[in-house]
């Protein structure tokens, strides 16, 4: 059949081995990661293995995580999310204009900074669910509308020394282990545990995987949609704080630089587009993988737009991959 | 429980769906749901589980031991359900196991089975008493199966299966099975019949609506037959009845034979279009054909027996794997609808209209060109004038009701829609035309005109390959009728247009009934008709027109 | 024996003689939900109250030579991702699709020293190349449309910023072909055949002119066009009609891919620099013109005029906002509020066209 999208049916399941193949690339990715780090480790001469080398890797790696993971609970309803990147940065000028300009304590402005990117998530779920339009248009406008306001706060100005009790933290290591980093983890752990124990998580993936049979089980799509997008606001929201905490200076350009590494986590890690499969673990690893290829370029000098080519081909030859996976399994 | 459904009527724009449908439904009891394409057992089910509303007639739902004096054939008693949608139909204890898979792949058997009531505790899954609702129904199926694994990874008569069990968690006490073994190996179906057994031995009510009277005998209890949306069997004891007695009570008697097919075929003619022993991907094996000018040739069989699947391979929508296609005499391959259409001149109506027949939002005019734009066009530009001409000559020809060319195709009537999608192979001046189950879904005065029209264009040298699980129909049209069952042709008829003994040979033909029974025609109210059941015989058949 | 014959309403009307063609669109839903009538109300408005705020809005050489620059640009911008909305499907590699194309016309300016022409013909070509490479890809996988263009843009973005280290000193060009300063700042109004000048209308803008005709008479007489449209109304019906509706889908982005290409040409002329940020701003202008123009996203249906007056609307906006002297982030909350607003009007013509049973 030369047109097998336009011939499938949109409820039912594609076949293949969902769950096997999905622990296959976490298991691949993870031998990937290690390997990918010893060879780097290995030819900078052990350089990367040195104690700041290393924080440096793993209190980098805290913001892509948590951005993947935000577009990940998108992904899981079939959905998607232009606007992950842009929120993240409103979340950390609001935030530290908060802090700075209205002298507001760290803890209050980091709540807000939250509350801030839930609500916006919300909006952009309602407008979804509202219109009936395509996820991607509505994330599409709401992100120019995020990026004017983001800029609207302090023009290009730079926020910094909003909290120096916040970066310190943000700085600062647990058994040699960065704190932003700690927080990523206890964020994935939380995402997991919602979308594996949570009756809302589970409705949600139920959702994703066959809307029909969610309907018919009593679970609202429409509530499944809005949820997953307040969900996707509130990590960008996290994400926004952690940069906060680890920059010690935002200004507006935060997060124009963070939409591809939030679709690369979660397709790489194995993530179905179509909806209703996540994994946490994935998503972490191509987290990982990807930040490993940025430390590889700083290392080796190596022109930093390769990052972007390479990355962006992984992206597509991931997406080809999985589709062709589901194309044989096919019932 | 007992569910009692009486008079039943349902009214669709231009079609009378059901009308007056009783059905009486018992506990402990395997009751089959027949009838012929269009009888009316989709709306009937769709009553029962609360996606439509009766327009007339009730629907009582009698507790166990109710006995109300005087209630021997279901008479008053009990309360009178009325289904907002289908959660209210499965509140009351209604479980459907549908034809399309409602399992989301990528979660466990477990989860999959308890989903419409997840157990919770604060918000998270209860995994354990999830895995014991599931398990409990597992074990009340006697069917083995690891909760643990995605459905994705299972078989289909596994799935089915789960969808049996997800049924049972929801506390149901009618289970609906809707052509349960369509997808099914026969060792798969065995199983299933077990399991069916067994539901039925713990009390409760099996409706199972089946294509296959084999499957039907292997299993059910008792059995109504609906025809024409008039139940004319109701609850009869399979027992008492013969295969040939039941397919009487499905096809009906008393026809009117209509006088529509005489057309003088030369049988010497070279053919239109030949199949020769073809075997394809989709699995037909050895089907020859031949069809040829001025003449209908009649496909009947039951849904998913391949005849569409055949007429898409003819198209080189599916891949022809041995064999041979013969267009007017000489061998050919096929590889896509416009090869067919601009170089061997055969074309396709559709059974899915709205789907693929035509393009809703698309003006009436375009939805007629759109075969013979290349054509229309000058240097490479189609003028409007150019395709209303075209238009016009069929809005008179097939009779076709519009407002204008610009009439979008969306707003038109069932009916005038299927002419449409005529229209645009007869623009395109088709030799063969393969016409699929042209008539479903078409009110009566309509169907008799379309009928007409296909009689006409055979009578004007179209080579026709007609379609149909509307015996009926076939009878009333075609000169020859093949036979196809299960991705085979099974025979082929001479049609002698007598509805009654046409009727009885292909039936047979379908359900692998060699014998001839004059038993039957003494009728299954003599020898059959159990106490609680009632049968009506002769009705006449507002389906059929009279020519 | 109960009434078994009941008809449909049309069907029970006696023959009536047929009315002359109407309009649908028109007849079907109220004027207001025309798209195209709104957004001429609407630019005459924003204009009218730019200018009394504002009277150099209307100042030749100020404003209205460079908006219709601009225009031009983002008319072509919409186009190109009209060619793929005809179909129901999205190309979110708009913006990158013309940076590439972009990169190969300066490139055959600065390294082959070519002419003008042969640099657009480049571009044009790269852009359809790369445009027909997506829909293959989307045919051949059956993955969705957006997934495969934004994967596309992802890889693009890399590889045209490495093809500018590679080939340039900088981030761009330096050399220009001959007559592309001339492109880019003259209007008609400079050449003069004796005492009559033309029009202040820069050079640029019969391009766009061209592009509109083509691709207007593309989808609304040449089969072509036609055939693609079916197959965003209907795709198994298309296939079913005998359209070889795969390679309808590649010559549609085949098609975007073209626009692209001159979308980017343009704009590197307009900002007289073939550079690695040529395009970047794209994304949001290629929607928000056809889909304030009234084309539908669901596919079947498209408006070349509207995505002409959203073109126009969306121009407005910025020139008349930044001589407000709003900022550059005020602005895109604005535009971003814009297009919420048609996406909203564009569901509401939905519902009001399900309810009349017509096409909105």
């Amino acid at each position: 059949m030369t047109l097998p999208s336009l011939v499938e049916t949109a409820a039912g399941p594609s076949g293949p081995r969902v769950r096997a193949s999905l622990r296959g690339t976490e298991v691949v990715l993870a031998g990937l990661a290690l390997a990918a780090f010893v060879v780097l480790a290995v030819t900078t001469g052990g350089n990367l293995v040195e104690p700041a080398t290393l924080r440096a890797v793993f209190q980098f790696l805290a913001v892509p995580m948590v951005i993947g993971l935000s577009q990940m609970v998108v992904l899981a309803v079939g959905q998607m999310n232009l606007s992950v990147g842009v929120l993240t940065g409103l979340t950390a000028v609001a935030a530290a204009a908060l802090m700075a300009d209205r002298g507001w304590p760290a803890w209050l402005a980091v709540l807000a900074a939250l509350v801030l990117g839930l609500v916006v998530g919300l909006a952009n779920g309602l407008l979804v669910v509202l219109t009936r339009i395509n996820g991607f248009i509505i994330t599409l406008a709401t992100m120019t509308i995020i990026s004017g306001v983001r800029y609207g706060i302090n023009g290009t100005g730079t926020y910094q020394g909003y909290s120096d009790g916040l970066v310190s933290l943000g700085r600062a290591s647990v058994l040699g282990i960065p704190t932003v980093f700690l927080a990523a983890v206890v964020v994935a752990v939380l995402v997991w545990l919602f979308f594996a124990r949570a009756v809302r998580g589970r409705q949600l993936l139920a959702s994703g995987g066959n809307p029909l049979a969610a309907r018919l089980s009593g679970i609202s799509n429409d509530t499944s949609l809005v949820i997953a997008h307040a969900l996707s606001g509130l990590l960008a929201g996290v994400a926004g704080v952690l940069v906060l905490a680890l920059s010690g200076s935002v200004n507006a350009s935060i997060g124009d630089d963070l939409l591809l590494p939030s679709f690369a986590a979660p397709i790489i890690g194995g993530v179905a587009l179509a909806g209703g499969v996540v994994s946490v673990l994935g998503t972490c690893l191509a987290a990982f993988i990807v930040r490993l290829v940025d430390v590889a370029q700083a290392q080796y000098n190596i022109n930093p737009r390769w990052v972007d080519l390479v990355v962006g081909a992984v992206v597509l030859g991931a997406v080809l991959l999985s589709q062709k996976r589901i194309g044989r399994g096919g019932t | 429980m007992r569910l009692i459904a009486t008079d039943l009527v349902k009214v669709f724009p231009g079609v009378r769906a059901l009308d007056g449908v009783t059905i009486d439904l018992r506990p402990g009891t395997v009751h089959a749901l027949l009838g012929e394409n269009g009888a009316g057992k989709s709306t009937l089910i769709k009553i029962l589980t609360g996606v439509h509303k009766p327009d007339g007639g009730t629907l009582r739902l009698v507790p166990d031991g109710w006995q109300a004096p005087g209630d021997a054939a279901g008479g008053a008693g009990g309360r009178e359900l009325h289904f907002g949608g289908p959660a209210d139909a499965q509140l009351a204890g209604i479980g459907v196991v549908h034809q399309e898979r409602n399992l989301v792949p990528a979660f466990s058997v477990a989860e999959n089975i308890a989903l419409q009531r997840m157990p919770r505790s604060r918000g998270l899954v209860d995994r354990a008493a999830v895995r014991r609702l599931a398990q409990g129904c597992l074990a009340e199926l006697e069917v083995e199966l690891d909760l643990d694994r995605p459905v994705a990874e299972l078989s289909v008569a596994q799935m089915q299966l789960v969808e049996v069990a997800k049924a049972l968690a929801t506390d149901s006490r009618l289970l609906l099975l809707d052509e349960p073994t369509s997808a099914l190996t026969s060792e798969e179906s065995d199983h299933l019949y077990a399991v069916v057994r067994r539901l039925r031995d713990q009390g409760r009510i099996v409706v199972l609506v089946s294509h296959k009277l084999e499957e039907v005998f292997a299993v059910a209890d008792t059995v109504t037959v609906l025809r024409d949306g008039r139940s004319v069997a109701r609850g009869l004891a399979l027992g008492n009845l013969t295969r040939s007695q039941v397919v009487d009570l499905m096809v009906g008697r008393a026809h009117a034979d209509i006088e529509l097919g005489a057309r003088s075929v030369d049988p010497r003619a070279t053919p239109a279009l030949e199949l020769e022993a073809v075997s394809t991907a989709g699995g037909h094996r050895d089907v020859s054909l031949v069809v040829r000018p001025g003449e209908i040739l009649g496909l009947y069989g039951l849904v998913g027996a391949g005849r569409s699947e055949l007429a898409r391979a003819v198209l080189g929508l599916d891949t022809i794997t041995s064999g041979r296609l013969l267009v007017g005499g000489r061998p050919v391959t096929i590889g896509s609808v416009g090869q067919a259409l601009r170089e061997h001149r055969i074309g396709y109506v559709t059974e899915n209209r709205k789907e693929e027949g035509i393009f809703l939002e698309q003006t009436v005019s375009r939805n007629v060109t759109v075969t013979v734009w290349d054509r229309l066009a000058r240097w490479g530009v189609v003028r409007d004038r150019s395709e209303d001409t075209v238009l016009a000559r069929y809005v008179d020809r097939l009779g076709i009701r519009l407002s204008g060319p610009r009439q979008l195709a969306g707003q038109l009537s069932g009916g005038n829609q299927q002419k449409l999608s005529l229209a645009k192979w007869l623009a395109a001046d088709c030799a063969v035309l393969i016409i699929d189950e042209p008539t479903v879904g078409i009110d009566v005065r309509t169907k008799a005109a379309f009928h007409e029209l296909i009689a006409e264009l055979a009578e004007g040298g179209l080579a026709i390959l007609l379609i149909s699980s509307d015996l009926p129909e076939v009878v009333t049209l075609a000169d020859r009728i093949a036979v196809m069952r299960d991705h085979q042709l099974v025979g082929e008829v001479d049609n002698d247009h007598h509805y009654t003994t046409m009727s009885g040979r292909v039936i047979r033909l379908v359900h692998g009934e060699s014998q001839e029974s004059g038993a039957a025609e003494a009728g299954a109210s003599e020898t059959g008709a159990p106490e609680t059941g009632t049968l009506e015989t002769g009705a006449p058949r507002p389906g059929v027109p009279a020519a | 024996m109960p009434d078994t014959t009941t008809s449909t309403a049309s069907q029970a009307e006696p023959e009536a003689p047929a009315p002359a063609p109407v309009d649908q669109r028109r007849r079907g839903l109220p004027w207001w939900a025309n798209p195209r009538v709104g957004l001429v109300a609407v630019v005459v408005a924003l204009v009218a109250i730019f200018s009394g705020l504002r009277p150099s809005f209307l100042d030749v050489d100020l404003t209205l030579v460079p908006m219709q620059a601009d225009i031009t640009v983002f008319v072509v911008v919409g186009l190109a991702q009209l060619a793929v909305l005809s179909l129901g499907h999205m190309n979110l590699a708009v913006p990158r699709m013309a940076a590439l194309s972009a990169f190969a016309a300066g490139f055959t300016y600065d390294k082959l020293h070519a002419p003008l022409v042969v640099g657009l013909l480049a571009a044009l070509l790269v852009g359809t190349l790369v445009g027909a490479l997506a829909g293959g890809i989307i045919t051949w996988t059956g993955v969705n449309s957006f997934v495969v263009t934004l994967a596309l843009d992802f890889g693009l973005l890399g590889l045209v910023a490495l093809l500018y280290s590679w080939f340039t000193s900088g981030v761009a060009f330096s050399l220009h072909p001959d007559g592309m300063d001339a492109l880019r700042s003259d209007t008609f109004n400079d050449y003069c055949a004796g005492p009559i000048c033309g029009p202040p209308v820069p050079l640029v803008v019969p391009i766009a002119v061209v592009a509109l005709v083509v691709v207007g008479v593309l989808f609304r007489f040449s089969r072509l066009g036609r055939e693609i449209l079916m197959c965003g109304s209907n795709a198994r019906a298309a296939l079913l009609s005998g359209i070889p509706v795969s390679r309808r889908v590649i010559q549609a982005h085949a098609l975007s891919g073209l626009l692209c290409g001159l979308a980017g040409w343009l704009l590197a002329i307009n900002n007289g620099a073939f550079s690695a940020s040529v395009g970047e701003n794209f994304l949001l202008p290629s929607f928000l013109a056809p889909v304030l123009g009234g084309t539908l996203l669901a596919g079947g249906a498209v408006s070349v005029v509207g995505t002409l007056l959203g073109a126009i609307l969306n121009s407005v906006i910025q020139k008349g906002l930044n001589l407000l002297q709003f900022e550059v982030d005020q602005l895109q909350i604005y535009i971003g509020v814009v297009l919420l607003v048609a996406l909203s009007l564009d569901r509401v013509r939905h519902v009001l066209a399900d309810r009349r049973g017509v096409r909105p």
